[in-house]
């Protein structure tokens, strides 16, 4: 029988990266002659090169790599790795990876901190020691050039991209507004920063998640990717998808949130994590079969390429299926609205895959579910599944989209499109916020104060 | 491509309704416990309403949403003035898109929570 059974996946690139001093005396001999012999970089939030608003804090980065959710990723990459990932979504080692990771800083940074290659940076967040980075290579970018081929156009990807990426793409900015000079090298944690409630309940990073995993006797656990407070079509995505696992459905389902500046209109980052947990306090779906965790990234909203990305962070978490639905991270209508499963189920040689992901060498080994729908059936007089229910003409729709209009004109949704204690969360952070949504006076907010205080080694 | 604007009705909205030629396209979703009117548009109006508004979106249905609450609010005004569900509806709002936009711009600050018992 045990020969059916699925295994843990390995970390994505063989063995998970852990770049953190935990040690406080260790920590504080390497701030020690770092203050001494280093310069010192304090992070800055990456502002809209046009508008000047947050929409970036490479900290969030910096911790991913650092506890080792973006494993075999070690730091900001060279000008070697950066050209192998833009044109073959690919590491230099060959293991798969969507998206450039950088350390960038202006020109007058540059000047000012006078650092060459084989130098180390200190680098503080809130005035406090943070991180280090071997500084390996210095080299310039264009930006434009940088965003564009991130994400790719229509006649250079034509399998999925159905516009051409611009001021309105939120991912296609983050990296337009990156700054022109790359230090690229690996980065080390040498001070933990302290997560605020409600995000200290959430954190988990690889490492401990495979231990909860094993704690809790999960043997396949199936990812469920969020940006979004969950309504019940999202409920049941997550319980209909959990039915897939070895010879009995997923023992777990991780709900991992992407934590960071968000679009205007999404919900604020503590209400996604506390509605997704009330999803499991009030037994819709047990708490022994659902966990709520969290991954600090600026989304790029990239849809087929952010859900490599996202493969490899559950992948990293232990994940033994990954669910991929509909418009999978997307925004606008940029891409096919499949094009994440159409990666998954056939590849798209244009972004590096003749193959699915898990079938091209340095590919992943989370197992994907692709979903269809969900959407309410009157004449049922439930939630269906797309491909299941015969009555497609009579169905409903719900998306996120609509009950946030319902929520900004203060109806409260019907509990068959969200469950009263979810709502009564995004009512207690709209009463925090004076605000249901991301707006933005929390998004200044938020990038001042962040999810996290930073100690003080002294 | 033909795109929706749905316009949710309470029960005020429904009494400005009544006796229009509205009412009788008022529609009940998911097992009756909305009702909604819906005005469809066009590529050039779906264009105009995302240019006007950045926090607009299409989501997986077609229909434009994210649109701000005084949008939605001139859209509804509108229907009960012009007894329409046609295009001429938005086209009207967004002959006045200045004004729309200045309450726009006040709500983005602030909208009053719910008076429901939290945690």
């Amino acid at each position: 029988m045990s020969e059916l059974y699925f295994k843990r996946p390995m970390p994505h690139g063989g063995k998970l990266v852990e770049r953190v001093i935990t040690d406080k005396k260790i920590a504080k001999k390497y701030v020690d002659v770092c203050k001494k012999s280093c310069p010192v970089y304090e992070i800055k939030p990456t502002l809209h090169y046009k508008r000047g608003v947050p929409v970036r804090n490479v900290y969030r980065e910096i911790m991913s790599v650092c506890y080792g959710f973006f494993s075999p990723v070690e730091g900001s990459m060279t000008s070697a790795e950066l050209e192998s990932v833009l044109s073959k979504r690919r590491l230099l080692s060959g293991w798969v990876f969507p998206y450039p990771i950088l350390f960038d800083i202006s020109r007058e940074d540059y000047q000012r901190l006078g650092v060459s290659e084989g130098d180390r940076l200190l680098i503080t967040l809130k005035g406090k020691p943070f991180a280090i980075l071997d500084i390996e290579e210095i080299y310039e970018i264009d930006p434009e050039e940088l965003a564009n081929r991130t994400f790719g156009s229509p006649e250079t990807n034509p399998e999925v991209v159905r516009e051409k990426f611009d001021d309105k793409h939120p991912g296609w900015v983050i990296y337009r507004s990156h700054q022109p000079i790359i230090l690229a090298g690996k980065y080390t944690i040498i001070n933990e920063p302290v997560f605020k409630p409600p995000f200290d309940r959430f954190w988990c990073p690889p490492r401990k998640c495979r231990e909860e995993f094993e704690k809790r006797g999960w043997r396949t656990a199936i990812a469920h990717q969020t940006r979004n407070v969950p309504h019940v079509g999202h409920e049941h995505l997550m319980k209909n998808a959990a039915y897939t696992g070895d010879v009995e459905p997923c023992h777990g389902i991780l709900v991992n949130a992407i934590i960071g500046v968000k679009r205007r209109g999404d919900y604020p980052d503590e209400a996604i994590l506390e509605a997704h947990e009330a999803v499991n306090k009030y037994g819709y779906i047990k708490p022994e079969r659902h966990m709520v965790t969290f991954t600090l990234w600026d989304m790029r909203y990239g849809n087929p390429l952010e859900s490599l990305l996202h493969g490899i962070i559950r992948q990293n978490m232990g994940c033994t299926h990954h669910m991929f639905g509909r418009d999978h991270a997307a925004v606008g209508e940029y891409y096919d609205p499949f094009a994440t499963q159409i990666l998954w189920l056939k590849g798209i040689p244009s972004y590096g895959f003749d193959k699915p992901v898990n079938l091209v060498e340095g590919g992943l080994v989370i197992r994907p579910q692709n979903m269809r729908e969900f959407w309410y059936c009157p004449v049922c007089k439930e939630m269906v599944y797309s491909e299941t229910c015969g009555h497609t003409k009579e169905k409903q729709k719900l998306s996120g989209s609509l009950i946030r209009g319902l929520i900004a004109e203060g109806v409260q949704p019907p509990t068959i499109i969200m469950r009263p204690e979810v709502f009564r969360v995004v009512v207690k952070w709209w009463k925090k916020f004076n605000y249901p949504f991301v707006n933005e006076k929390y998004v200044m907010m938020k990038e001042e104060e962040l999810e996290v205080d930073v100690p003080d080694l002294d | 491509m033909e795109y929706t604007i749905e316009v949710f009705l309470d029960d005020y909205r429904i009494g400005k309704l009544k006796g229009t030629p509205v009412e009788s396209q008022i529609d009940a979703v998911f097992g009756g416990e909305l009702k909604v009117v819906r005005v469809k548009v066009g590529e050039e109006i779906k264009g105009e309403v995302l240019k006007a508004f950045e926090s607009a979106r299409i989501d997986s249905r077609a229909c434009i949403t994210d649109t701000p609450v005084a949008f939605k609010r001139a859209v509804f005004d509108e229907i009960v003035k012009q007894k329409s569900l046609g295009e001429e509806v938005v086209k009207a709002v967004l002959a006045r898109i200045d004004e729309i936009k200045e309450l726009a711009a006040k709500e983005s600050e602030y909208l009053p929570a719910p008076e429901i018992e939290t945690e």
